[in-house]
């Protein structure tokens, strides 16, 4: 510990962050040494983004106890630029460029002027921006436009940006999501050029045979604390596997048996979804059946394609494949389809593909539902009135009246309402992305009841939850995606969150080698 | 259960009072009117022919022309989308109407058809080319301004298509009610029509939605490139609408009919509360913005204000009213 602690380059010592009465962060510490690559590991929620957010000044020094070092100095960064002028980089997990410019103008956007005044040298621009890139070993033409490139090499542009500042401490948030083998390995030898210049990363990623493959340490957050560091003499995967899923706070979920002898309510063949952009993950060759009265989850990591397979059933996303409602064959090509097949998704962004902003409450829960709500046309008011009060009531929507409007209600209200929604048509299949992102233990947990009642009135329910612990509890059977395809099956009590980690990190392993094996 | 104890439970009197005042004033249409009478109070104390027999009817011949269109922008704008070449359409489809009844000798129903055809099927286009290739509106319909514009020229050759059958005289002279013709007629039965379908129909709540948040009414069953298509039909048969009953008052086919109506009808209904981004307004609040403009303009002429100065005033008064509207809506709606 004491020769580590002697060159240590970036650290952070006690930091506690709470949101709200929950406590984020209880006492956490980290520290990376130069030309170190650090994995931060962690279950969603663990605190990982909160830890790298507070490290890279988005949330501002004050809002949080404890201290943070650089070269020995104690720093406090007020905002990201603050960060950025010390000298520590972020590369964000979403890509963020600026479609319509060109490489060496994104590379070096916000600072085009390169000190000579309010002008912009495009040709310097490409000259600097082809030597950064030379020096990554990065083969991009810094004259290409943005929007020409992959996702990949976007995200390499990201990188480079970020090089441009010459940080002695760079933090990298889940840098292969987005990409395919060979582009991994291609990002993997940035970073090894990276490292041997000194720069110290902090590389924070779900995918472990990446942590086993490029990183010299790791430290694994459980619930906002340091579960375990790890050097990587020591780096295995079980015991990472074990130390992210290990005893956490007990959740109660209600009871649900699987039922027994029902028929299928929701049969999927063979169905296929391309990946967006034409990129990496789609669902691929999915084929999977849920029972009337049945709770199936899927599990994967965030980009494993669980939720194209949900959009590519509701006819979100144009997807091949078979699919029938109780025995039913049904062709499904747009979310109308779905709904008239009895099949209803609920979104797992409210902001954007939930709710309407310039309808009231009312109308938000109606919309879609309209039709046995009104004669030739006509809305009947009081007919719509009476169902929204009754499905409110039903949900406990809370909400000063049909008439208030959505800004106003909690996260949890807002799904609860969403909830209404897709319910009113009383649907045969439910699928849900999310259901429970964003909102409060109370509203949780009524989410889960709801959830189970359903079931056992007969509904056919596919979840997507990100929160393992959540999805294990609540379902009869977890299927497992890795890469859009369907890697392992258990019920309920066959398996827990660790068979979850286990099967998609062998899954990932096998991709890694079969990539290996194609680029030598 | 807490829910419902909230919802049904009656709200003490002065809270009650209050509620229902903030929902008064948060209604859209209350703004507009209210100021709407203040400036005709106002006029009406300075010159007190302003609200003389002759310059009432005045104001609302005009207004039935350009609100007619206002109607189809409503919708349009509720739908998420705009139009700017609603002029040169109207224009178009009258001069296309007038040859057909005078160069092609055709009934004069037939060519009134035909206007409203021409008007529906630029519709038509500009709804298809924004939908399906994703041109936004704004360069579609301004591009179709100047097409509609050129396409006038062509069709006339540059003279006005007159003398025109004598049924469209009679059409134009007509004095139904206090010297308001069919024009005027039309104008409030589409209004009444249109106010009704978008407030209380199964179409005009999924007008909304598509307008709101398109990929929401996507999901939850709606087609929404049929309403926008849709939209923008009716706002071409309506301006093509429009644009006859303007030769018909006229009595010639001129090929400066609805030239400039543009951005009067957007700044008239953007007065009236609805709103440039889509999913929220009324047709009555896009009719009554309209009708407040054209109170201003009429009312600066007779009170004696410099013609350059009523451009002016509807330049302020647009962006008042939209400021107003922003702080209307944070403060009622937002905040209540």
């Amino acid at each position: 510990m004491s020769d580590i602690t002697r060159q240590t380059l970036f650290s952070a010592t006690a930091i506690v962050k709470n949101f709200g009465g929950v406590q984020a962060l209880r006492g956490v510490d980290f520290d990376v040494i130069p030309g170190e690559i650090h994995a931060l590991l962690g279950q969603n929620g663990a605190g990982k983004s909160t830890l790298v957010k507070i490290l890279n000044g988005v949330h501002p020094a004050g809002s949080h106890t404890g201290t943070i070092q650089l070269d020995g100095q104690s720093v406090s960064f007020a905002s990201p630029a603050d960060a950025r002028s010390s000298g520590v980089g972020y590369v964000p997990q979403e890509i963020e460029v600026l479609e319509q410019l060109s490489v060496a103008e994104n590379v070096f956007a916000g600072r085009t002027g390169l000190g000579a005044g309010m002008l912009v040298y495009q040709r310097k621009l490409e000259q600097r921006a082809g030597e950064i890139f030379a020096d990554l070993g990065i083969d991009i033409n810094p004259r290409a436009y943005v929007a020409s490139l992959t996702s990949a090499q976007r995200h390499l542009v990201m990188i480079a940006r970020a090089i441009v500042m010459k940080p002695r401490v760079l933090m990298l948030d889940e840098p292969t999501a987005s990409l395919s083998g060979t582009e991994v390995d291609a990002l993997f030898s940035v970073l090894r050029r990276l490292k041997a210049q000194g720069v110290a990363m902090i590389y924070i990623t779900h995918r472990l045979p990446e942590v086993l493959a490029i990183c010299d340490r790791a430290t694994v957050l459980r619930d906002g604390q340091v579960a375990v560091r790890i050097a990587r003499e020591d780096f295995d995967a079980e015991t990472f596997i074990f130390s992210m899923s290990g005893q956490r706070l007990q959740r109660l979920f209600p009871e649900h048996a699987a039922p027994v002898g029902t028929p299928t309510a929701l049969d999927v063949r063979h169905l296929t979804v391309a990946g967006h952009s034409g990129a990496v993950h789609g669902a691929n060759d999915i084929s999977l059946s849920v029972a009337a009265g049945e709770i199936v989850g899927l599990a994967g990591l965030l980009g494993s394609g669980r939720s194209e397979i949900l959009h590519g059933i509701y006819g979100r996303v144009p997807a091949e494949g078979a699919i029938r409602v109780n025995g039913q064959s049904v062709a499904v090509r747009s979310p109308a389809d779905a709904r008239a097949a009895g099949i209803a998704l609920l979104t797992e962004d409210r902001k954007r593909d939930g709710l309407l902003f310039n309808l009231p409450v009312g109308a938000n829960i109606t919309i879609g539902n309209l039709a046995p709500l009104s004669r030739h046309g006509m809305v009947r008011g009081w007919l719509e009135r009476s169902s929204i009060l009754a499905a409110m009531r039903a949900l406990n929507v809370k909400a000063s009246s049909p008439q208030a409007a959505v800004t106003h209600l909690s996260g949890g209200n807002q799904q609860k309402l969403l909830f209404a929604r897709v319910l009113m048509r009383a649907p045969k299949v439910l699928l849900l992305d999310e259901p429970t992102k964003g909102v409060d233990a109370a509203t949780r947990h009524e989410i889960y009841r709801l959830v189970v009642e359903l079931a056992e009135k007969g509904v056919a329910l596919l979840i997507v939850a990100s929160e393992l612990e959540e999805l294990i509890g609540l379902c009869d059977r977890c299927l497992v995606v890795a890469d859009g395809r369907i890697v392992d099956e258990f019920n309920r009590g066959e398996g827990g969150e660790d068979r979850v980690l286990r099967s998609v990190t062998s899954a990932q392993a096998e991709r890694h080698a079969m990539a290996a094996q194609a680029s030598s | 259960m807490n829910s419902a104890a909230e919802v049904s439970s009656p709200p003490r009197d002065a809270q009650s009072f209050r509620r229902r005042l903030i929902g008064f004033i948060a209604v859209g249409e209350v703004g507009v009117l209210a100021a709407m009478a203040l400036l005709v109070a106002f006029f009406w104390l300075l010159e007190p022919a302003f609200l003389s027999e002759r310059n009432i009817r005045a104001i609302l011949n005009v207004v039935s022309f350009v609100g007619i269109i206002a109607i189809g922008q409503t919708i349009l704008l509720v739908a998420g989308e705009f139009d700017l070449s609603v002029g040169s359409v109207a224009g178009l489809s009258a001069v296309v109407a007038g040859k057909l009844m005078t160069a092609a000798a055709l009934p004069v129903t037939a060519a009134i058809l035909g206007g409203i055809g021409v008007g529906a099927l630029i519709g038509l286009l500009n709804g298809l080319i924004v939908v399906r290739l994703g041109i936004p509106a704004f360069i579609q319909t301004l591009g179709m301004l100047f097409i509609g514009q050129g396409l006038i020229q062509v069709v006339t050759g540059g003279y006005p298509v007159y003398p025109l059958p004598d049924a469209i005289n009679d059409i134009g002279g007509t004095d139904l009610v206090f010297g308001l013709g069919w024009s005027f007629a039309f104008f409030i039965i589409a209004a009444i029509i249109a106010d009704f379908v978008l407030r209380r129909t199964v179409l005009g709540r999924n007008m909304y939605a598509t307008g709101g948040n398109k990929e929401v009414a996507h999901l939850v069953g709606i087609n929404t490139n049929a309403y926008k298509i849709g939209a923008f039909i009716t706002v071409g048969a309506l301006s093509a609408i429009a644009g006859m009953f303007v030769m018909a008052d006229l009595g010639s086919g001129g090929t400066s009919i609805g030239s400039g109506w543009e951005l009067t009808v957007i700044a008239g209904v953007v007065v009236g509360g609805v709103s440039l981004f889509g999913g929220a307004g009324t047709v009555a609040g896009g009719v009554v913005g309209i009708l407040l403009l054209k109170i201003v303009q009429s009312g600066l002429v007779v009170i004696g204000v410099n013609s350059n100065w009523q451009q002016i005033a509807v330049g302020v008064i647009m962006v008042m009213a939209v400021g107003l509207d922003i702080v209307r809506r944070r403060y009622f709606i937002a905040g209540a």
